[in-house]
């Protein structure tokens, strides 16, 4: 990145390369939907030319991105409020593979874990996006989000539990708060 | 350690990440407090169900062709904003030299309505249609490049040495073709296309960074030829991994050891 904030532009062909997966998947889990997170990860390349001169030295380059990501997403929220909000689009019908009985369980179960992740409020899904499928430390995150490290740590656990109660009452049947969304989710499923 | 002095440790509990002595402590409150490992069983559950979820996959070789196409732009904008930098920076020496370069285009103007018109010379019609059929040369790459039958892929790789100074997209095409074509021939293909560009950093990078994820030992020697050959030193670290990795095939591994001796 200090190659490219010193005008080595082609060089962020590699930082592309490197983050746009990563970055996609971010996106999706916090927009629902698969067209809005490509288009995320291309203004977001965007920003980071435009604010390449920001970048300090030293600084961890995956917090500063993620940071314009944060930005980027909340500006597209704010440009496009009829946006789909669940995601619908990503949660994927599941496949039965060898031993299909229990892959199938297994698979339903995962399903469920999406859904209840969906149903998650955004601020906590964003910290178990960040924290399992990112792997990001806790540290790197207390940056990111400008609060200490225990603080989100302890945001952690509350997330964990309150999507574990999502999880679970959504293996019992009995459909949450938003009865129409939940009801076309299952249809996808 | 009581129930409520664990909770701010649970998170790096389940990410294994607590310290020997915190961990033995909170080892020590779940042997004796079955709500609490109640609770951090669940979590556990819950936390491993979350490892098994695969990421989105992202449809790299559309993101990367506009990727591609946003930074050509930026570059391009960026060379007009600074022209335009330029010019108002020169407005602001004064009134004086505008007064005198005006009168020098006026003269020009005269001089220009009393010769007799310019005529296009052939050259330069040339060089529009040299322009234009690599403008097409390029567009028949991208598109035959995106097809789903292998020939019509190799056709588009070889289609990239008609063309004489290949752009950032059709660069970008190739090694994506070289990191995710299914068949082993059109990747081989690549590489030999890709040779003509290795003054490129880029492509050098791209080179190296496609090593580790092929499969094919065709692939992965032709690829230790290229670097060696074209990426000299920059490439003695991957050489090195793949010269220990037990997994890939023996050939690989000495052409790897060889390569090495060869950039010493």
């Amino acid at each position: 990145m200090t190659a490219v904030r010193d005008g080595d532009l082609a060089k962020l062909g590699l930082l592309f390369e490197r983050h746009h997966g990563a970055l996609f998947d971010f996106l999706t889990w916090m927009t629902g939907n698969r067209s809005a997170a490509e288009d995320l990860v291309q203004d977001i390349f965007v920003r980071i030319l435009k604010y390449r001169a920001t970048y300090r030295d030293g600084g961890s380059f995956e917090t500063w991105m993620y940071r314009i990501a944060r930005n980027a997403r909340a500006d597209y929220f704010r440009t496009r409020q009829a946006l789909e909000p669940l995601g619908v689009e990503a949660l994927s019908r599941p496949e039965p593979g060898p031993n299909p009985m229990r892959r199938l369980e297994a698979d339903r179960e995962q399903a469920r874990l999406k859904r209840a992740l969906y149903e998650l409020r955004e601020d906590k899904r964003e910290l178990i996006v960040l924290t399992r499928f990112r792997g990001m430390s806790h540290q790197q995150i207390a940056e990111l989000l400008g609060v200490d490290a225990g603080a989100i740590k302890v945001r952690i656990h509350r997330a964990l539990k309150e999507l574990r109660d999502i999880f679970l009452t959504l293996s019992d049947g009995n459909p949450s708060c938003d009865v129409k969304r939940s009801i076309r989710t299952l249809q996808i499923i | 350690m009581r129930c409520e002095e664990i909770h701010p440790h649970l998170a790096d509990h389940l990410a294994g990440t607590l310290l020997p002595d915190v961990s033995e402590q909170v080892a020590d409150h779940l042997r004796e407090c079955p709500t609490c490992a109640a609770e951090v069983e669940g979590l556990q559950d819950t936390w491993q169900m979350l490892g098994t979820i695969g990421p989105h996959t992202a449809d790299s070789s559309a993101m990367r062709s506009r990727f591609a196409a946003s930074l050509d732009g930026f570059q391009g904008g960026l060379t007009t904003h600074s022209a335009t930098r330029r010019t108002s920076r020169l407005n602001a020496y004064g009134l004086q030299f505008a007064a005198a370069a005006a009168a020098v285009v006026i003269g020009v103007a005269i001089g220009r309505q009393t010769a007799p018109a310019p005529v296009t010379t052939p050259d330069s019609q040339l060089t529009v249609l040299r322009d234009e059929l690599r403008e097409m040369r390029q567009m028949v790459t991208l598109s035959l490049l995106q097809q789903q039958s292998a020939s019509e892929r190799l056709k588009g790789v070889s289609f990239t040495n008609q063309i004489d100074q290949p752009d950032s997209q059709v660069t970008v095409a190739l090694l994506d073709t070289l990191m995710h074509d299914p068949n082993v021939n059109v990747r081989l293909a690549t590489i030999d296309a890709l040779k003509r560009l290795s003054t490129r950093d880029v492509v050098r990078r791209g080179v190296i960074d496609a090593l580790p994820r092929q499969t094919s030992p065709l692939v992965q020697i032709a690829l230790i030829d290229f670097i060696v050959e074209k990426s000299g030193r920059e490439a003695t670290d991957t050489l090195r991994r793949l010269s220990m990795d037990d997994m890939l095939d023996a050939a690989v591994r000495a052409r790897a050891r060889q390569g090495l001796q060869q950039i010493g």
